[in-house]
Formats: structure tokens, C-alpha cells, sequence
């Protein structure tokens, strides 16, 4: 059955290339047919517009009976996306997965899934508190990582913010969708910058949550 | 096993008494043992009568089970008007709840056919034809899958839809069942390939794509879908032992007052409710969870108090428990204590044997916060430490048991007794394990018990049972192999497992009656 395998990724690297409106492309590496490289660009009116998003391809022995497996390379800001590894929680790469679904028809599936968070199933936890907890600043978390992983253009994202066309620097508190106050608030009592931002993450020490959370709390984390 | 016919292999959902016969199976092997008592120990009675908190029950292979299933099938066949295949689609859909399923069908046959993943009356796939569906054939065909093209001809042979006309090539169609069955083990559920289609694929073309081998796993595994759905079935968990018990007078809802315990035909104990591969009376299942859930989460505090060895409290010298008697007695300064409380034992004397209730007032004065997390932790493990030590004593006599069967065979040629009487031995050390395992669990129940009027009650017969048996263990571990006073031994024992087990079954009785009567309530 691997021939028939062999064929039908062929057929489907050579279907995406003639298809000239999805704006899906799937490349190959080097030689091996089952390790690709899909793309897409992100989708409209979403945080995402305007970046462009890697995403590795890798198809088992077994395909198409088993699902293929994706992660993206390209770094997204997204509750079913893990910010730091990539990997994807999506039904079609597990149990709903179907023999006739295809390359392109998955890569169809992620685009949508950047346009519509599942956020009741969350791959990155972290930033499914976010999703919940303080829309907007997840939505600006979202398009500083779009400009600064997926090349989206700064000005389209930033409106009147920023003037003149100089592009402003995003420092790493907005990068993890922290206020710079709630960052140098423990900066000054002398913790280390990092450790201060991975642990307010961590806690979701943002928005209206902050009341939610005592400082002590985040002190012991901090001393740990 | 099928010579009384029809009615063996009645088969009910419904809480039903018919067609079942408890002294078929449930009580039948054990008859010669309990004989064999009777000869030892008058005051014991025949095989006590069925008691209002028993269950009846029986043990099936799995032939049986595949009969019953076929049985059931065919019932539904006929009374549908539907082909085999499809009666038992919409059977294993419904859980094998055959009356939900008339409902549903007679109520609306398309929507329960199409729900349990079938097609619509009108369709050609009901029939037993699974073949191509006369529409889309015969005219040239890609398949979606494995992108072969196929003539017009090959179409009608070498390609296959079900009802829902989702076309696909037979060696793709062979390759996806393959895989589902022999990779992922599923049986009743497997899909159409197209996505998001839910017709079911059905035994009749899963049997015409794969090997005889393939199809030979799929229907076992069909089987064992077939009793893990039907509440009324249960695996014996006992590893190597492939029997079913059938039950149907122990639904989930009936669990808060049954402890539905069965013996299966390999000798072994089991909770038909819960799958607890031992007797867990007198606690319910819902009970028996908690407590498990709670040792597993102290098990660190709580691992020290199943050490092997105490020092003995007047010399300091290293004591090892060889027997599950709880009565030490120092070997170097002849001390006697209580291995549970480490109490001097002579306190424990017949008059107010004290080691099983946690005495509450003990530690209520102390008021701070950390006082009260203190004592509830020392409440908890006073009742777990009775609890582990039951199970440990339960263990050491069955091996101390085992050391000691040469000594009863010499006894054998020696005292010049048959082979019938030296089993006294074996029936008081039986005796003991079962009411060990029982006052183990009656220390999970006192745990999580609410006080009232009725709990001293059933400390009291917690406590008459524990004192029987310490006394029953302890005559056990000094005498066992004195030959010359074997008469005497003889009839000691005999007399004392004879009255372990009238408190082993006042005990029980009283405690699963409580259920019964809403005598219990706990604290969860
Ligand atoms: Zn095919
Ligand atoms: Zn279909
Ligand atoms: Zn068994
Ligand atoms: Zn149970």
C-alpha cells in the first residue's frame, strides 16, 4: 500500500499547486514526499492578518487511514496552539479524522481554527486564560506575535499608534500580554525581569484578574 | 450447561427474577465444601437461605454469552421485521436494551435506524445486499483515497458504498476495517471513511473485506463490547479467568443499598456493582471509591504503619509479626501486647476489648486550626491502620497456613487421623481470612459512618467479631502442630471457628440489613 500512499501525496502536492485561489501552499524539503512544509496566509479581521504561517508536515506510514501529523512552525499566539512548541489540539488530527480528508483540506481546517478558538479545549493553557479572561489584551498579545513571528506589517496593525511609519519596539511584557506596571511593580523589589514575566503568565496577571490575586501569592511564587 | 434449554439462556435487562435458579451456580460449587464443614462443626446449619441483600446471579462462559447475544438478536429480528445485521446494529446502539429500542423504532423506525448509524427503511442497504448501490454504477470511478482509477466494470467488482453511497475502492475499504480492528480494537463502531458520515459498517461486508483471522478478532471483540455495554454482565477481573457473571438485580441505582458480592466459578470473590476483585461487604461500592481515592492520596503518611516490625514497648527489642494475630507476645521479655494499640494485651481482656473505635473526645479539646488537621489525620489513620492490618493479617495466615500444611500431614500419619479430620485446620484458617477481610472493611464503614444510635451497635459487633477472631488466630499460631494435644487442639478450634462465624454472620447481617432498613448514613 505504499505506492498508494506515494501516489496520492503526489497527487496532492500537484492538486495544491494547480489550485491557484486557496492561497494553500505545500512544499517539499529536500526529497522525502512525506515530509512537507504547508502554508497559509492568516485569515482576515483576525489578530492574525497579515502574517504568513509555517506549518510542518509529517505523514505517517499509514496515511491516509491514520491522520497526518501538523504542527506549526511559525510561532502563534492561540489557545489551541501551544506557544511554545507548535503543536495543534484540533478534532481532525485525532478521532475525526477521515480517510478522504486531505493535505490541503487540514490546512484549510487550521487556517479556520486561527479564525475560530476552541478555547474549552485548550492546547496552550496559559493562554486559554488569557482568551477568557481579558479579550483585548489577548487580541494585542496576538498581533504583536503575528509582527513579530509571522511578518505581519506593523502599521496596519498598529493604526494611529504609532506615527510617522517608524515602527515601534514591543517590549517583552507585551510579547506576554503583561503590563509593563504589573512587570516592574516586582522588577523594583529586585526579582529578575524574566522570572518576574514567566511567573505573572503563569498566574494570568492581567486585566480584571489582578484583583483576583494576591500579592503574596505571587511573591512565594517569585521566591521559589 | 444447556440441558434444560430455553430457559438457561433467559436473558433480562430488567430487574426480573425469572429464569435464573441461585443454587444452579452461585451456591452449587461450594456444597461439598460445606458438607465437609457440617461433619467438622455441628453447630453450624446447611448453606444459609437466600437473605434479602444477596443477589442471585451466574456464571457464563463465553459461549454462552454468544448464544445469549444470538438469542437476543433474533428476538429483536423478528420483531422488527429487520435482517440480522441490522437488529444487532440497532441492539449494540441501544446498549442491548431491547425495550428502549422497540420503543424508539415503533415511535420512529427511520430515526432510530438512521441515529444507530443505519440506513432508512427505503434504502437497499437495509437488505442483506451491501453491494454497490445500482445510482452511481456503472461508469468510470477515481477512488478518493487511494487516487486508482477504475473502468466501468471494475466499478460493479472492485469498489463498495454503503446505504450512504460514500464510494471507495474494496482495498481501501480492506485496509481502514484492518486497521480499526486489529490497531485500534473497535468492533460495533466503525464509520464510513467519508468525513463526517456516520453509517455504521456492518458485520456482513466487514467479514466479505478482511481474512478469516481479522474477522475471527472483530467478533471476539464484538463480544466483549457486547458485555462491557450490557449492565447486566461483568467480567470476572480475576487474571486468567475468562467467565462473565450475569446480574440483574444490581443496577448502578440499587448500589446505595446492595453490596451485590459474588463468587465466580474460578473461586474467587468479586463486587458485581463496582468490578472489586474481592468481597468488599458490608461497605457499598460509592464507599469503597472514597476510601481508595483517600489511601492512595495519604499513602506516604500512612506507609509507616505498615512496617513489619514494632519494638516491643517494655525491652525495645525487635518484634517481627510472623501470623496475622494481633496478640504479641515479646519473645525475649514475654510481654504481652495489642500489635494495633501496642496496649498491654491484658487490658484487652473479655470484658472491654477497646482497639476498635476511635475515641473522638480524646482530642477535642484542642481548638487551634492545626489541632483539628491533626486530629483528622490521626482519626483517619486510626481507622486505616485497622484496615491495613486486617489485610496484612489476612495474608500472613494464609502464608503461615502454607508452612504449616506438613505439619498436619505428619499430623496425619502420626495422630492416625483420616484426611477428613486434620481439615479442621484448613477450615478455621479459611474462616479467619474471610471475617479478617470483613472487619477490614468494617473499619472503612466506621470511618466514614455518622454517628447515631445505631453505630454503637455495629462497633459492638465489629468488636465481638475482632475479639473472636485475635482469639481464633492466636490458637491457630501456638498449636498448630502439637501432636500430642491434638484432640484437645482439635476441639478448640473447631468450637471457636464455629463462633467466629456466627459473629462473621451477625456481623453482616445486621450491617447490609441496615442498608436495606436506612439504618447508615455517612459523612463524605
Ligand atoms: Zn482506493
Ligand atoms: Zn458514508
Ligand atoms: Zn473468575
Ligand atoms: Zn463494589
Amino acid at each position: 500500500m505504499s505506492d498508494a500512499r506515494l501516489r496520492r501525496v503526489q497527487k496532492e502536492i500537484r492538486d495544491c499547486a494547480k489550485d491557484k485561489t486557496s492561497q494553500i501552499s505545500i512544499e517539499m524539503i529536500d526529497e522525502n514526499p512525506f515530509h512537507l512544509v504547508g502554508a497559509f496566509p492568516g485569515p482576515p479581521d483576525t489578530p492574525y492578518e497579515g502574517g504568513y504561517y509555517e506549518v510542518d508536515i509529517n505523514i505517517p506510514e499509514t496515511y491516509p487511514f491514520q491522520p497526518v501529523k501538523m504542527k506549526f512552525i511559525t510561532k502563534v499566539y492561540h489557545p489551541n496552539v501551544s506557544s511554545a512548541s507548535g503543536a495543534i489540539c484540533l478534532d481532525i488530527l485525532k478521532d475525526a479524522w477521515s480517510p478522504v480528508l486531505t493535505l490541503k483540506s487540514t490546512l484549510i481546517s487550521l487556517q479556520s481554527l486561527l479564525n475560530e478558538p476552541v478555547p474549552e479545549d485548550p492546547q496552550d493553557a496559559e493562554v486559554a486564560k488569557h482568551y477568557n479572561s481579558d479579550r483585548a489584551g489577548f487580541i494585542s498579545t496576538a498581533k504583536h506575535w503575528a509582527q513579530a513571528y509571522a511578518q505581519a506589517p506593523v502599521h496596519k496593525q498598529q493604526g494611529g499608534v504609532t506615527g510617522g511609519g517608524g515602527t515601534k519596539k514591543v517590549t517583552d511584557a507585551e510579547m506576554a500580554g503583561l503590563s509593563e506596571a504589573s512587570v516592574s511593580q516586582f522588577v523594583d523589589m529586585g526579582f529578575e525581569r524574566p522570572k518576574v514575566i514567566s511567573v505573572l503568565k503563569r498566574m494570568n496577571y492581567r486585566g480584571n484578574n489582578i484583583s483576583n490575586i494576591n500579592e503574596n501569592t505571587v511573591l512565594e511564587e517569585l521566591f521559589k | 450447561m444447556s440441558s434444560d434449554g430455553e430457559e438457561e439462556f433467559e436473558f433480562e435487562f430488567e430487574d426480573d427474577d425469572e429464569g435464573f435458579d441461585p443454587e444452579a451456580d452461585s451456591a452449587g460449587e461450594s456444597i461439598s465444601d460445606a458438607e465437609a464443614f457440617d461433619i467438622m462443626s455441628p453447630t453450624l446449619e446447611e448453606p444459609p437461605e437466600k437473605k434479602p441483600y444477596d443477589v442471585n446471579y451466574r456464571v457464563r462462559t463465553m459461549q454462552e454469552i454468544m448464544d445469549m447475544q444470538t438469542k437476543e438478536v433474533k428476538k429483536v429480528q423478528s420483531l422488527l421485521e429487520v435482517p440480522a445485521d441490522t437488529a444487532a446494529t440497532l441492539l449494540r446502539y441501544y446498549a442491548w436494551n431491547s425495550e428502549k429500542l422497540q420503543e424508539q423504532f415503533w415511535n420512529d423506525p427511520t430515526a432510530a435506524l438512521v441515529s444507530a448509524g443505519l440506513s432508512p427503511p427505503s434504502s437497499p442497504s437495509t437488505s442483506t445486499q451491501p453491494l454497490p448501490s445500482p445510482l452511481a454504477s456503472p461508469r468510470p470511478f477515481e477512488c478518493p483515497i487511494c487516487c486508482m482509477d477504475y473502468t466501468k466494470e471494475q466499478t460493479a467488482t472492485q469498489t463498495l458504498a454503503l446505504g450512504c453511497g460514500h464510494r471507495f475502492c474494496r482495498g481501501c475499504w480492506t485496509e481502514y476495517v484492518v486497521g480499526k480492528i486489529t490497531t485500534e480494537g473497535e468492533s460495533g463502531r466503525i464509520q464510513c471513511m467519508e468525513s463526517g458520515c456516520s453509517r455504521i459498517v456492518r458485520a456482513e461486508p466487514i467479514d466479505e473485506l478482511v481474512t478469516s483471522d481479522v474477522s475471527k478478532k472483530y467478533h471476539n471483540l464484538l463480544n466483549q463490547a457486547f458485555v462491557s455495554d450490557a449492565p447486566s454482565l461483568r467480567w470476572c477481573p480475576h487474571p486468567g479467568c475468562e467467565h462473565i457473571i450475569e446480574c440483574s438485580q444490581a443496577p448502578q441505582k440499587m448500589l446505595n443499598q446492595l453490596v451485590p458480592t459474588v463468587t465466580c466459578r474460578c473461586g474467587n470473590d468479586l463486587c458485581f456493582g463496582c468490578g472489586y476483585p474481592a468481597s468488599h461487604r458490608p461497605v457499598i461500592c460509592r464507599i469503597v471509591k472514597l476510601w481508595e481515592k483517600k489511601c492512595a492520596d495519604d499513602s506516604e503518611t500512612a506507609n509507616w504503619l505498615q512496617a513489619n516490625t514494632k519494638e516491643c514497648t517494655k525491652c525495645q527489642s525487635t518484634i517481627e509479626k510472623n501470623g496475622g494475630c494481633n496478640h504479641m507476645t515479646c519473645k525475649k521479655c514475654k510481654w504481652e501486647f495489642c500489635w494495633v494499640c501496642m496496649g498491654p494485651w491484658s487490658e484487652h481482656g473479655t470484658a472491654w476489648y477497646q482497639c476498635n473505635r476511635f475515641d473522638e473526645k480524646s482530642g477535642s479539646d484542642n481548638r487551634d486550626h492545626q489541632a483539628k488537621s491533626r486530629q483528622s489525620l490521626e482519626r483517619y489513620l486510626h481507622y486505616f491502620n485497622r484496615w491495613a492490618n486486617h489485610e496484612h493479617s489476612a495474608k500472613l495466615d494464609a502464608d503461615f497456613y502454607k508452612s504449616t500444611q506438613k505439619k498436619m500431614e505428619q499430623m496425619q500419619s502420626s495422630a492416625n487421623m483420616s484426611w477428613i479430620e486434620v481439615q479442621f485446620a484448613k477450615q478455621a484458617v479459611d474462616t479467619v481470612i474471610a471475617a479478617r477481610i470483613t472487619l477490614k472493611w468494617s473499619y472503612c464503614m466506621a470511618f466514614y459512618l455518622k454517628r447515631n444510635n445505631m453505630t454503637e451497635l455495629f462497633e459492638d459487633n465489629q468488636r465481638d467479631l475482632e475479639r473472636a477472631v485475635e482469639t481464633l488466630g492466636y490458637s491457630l499460631e501456638q498449636n498448630i502442630g502439637d501432636v500430642g494435644a491434638i484432640a484437645k487442639l482439635r476441639q478448640e478450634v473447631t468450637n471457636q471457628s464455629a463462633y467466629v462465624q456466627k459473629r462473621h454472620d451477625i456481623l453482616m447481617d445486621d450491617t447490609l440489613r441496615g442498608y436495606l432498613e436506612h439504618r447508615w448514613e455517612f459523612t463524605v
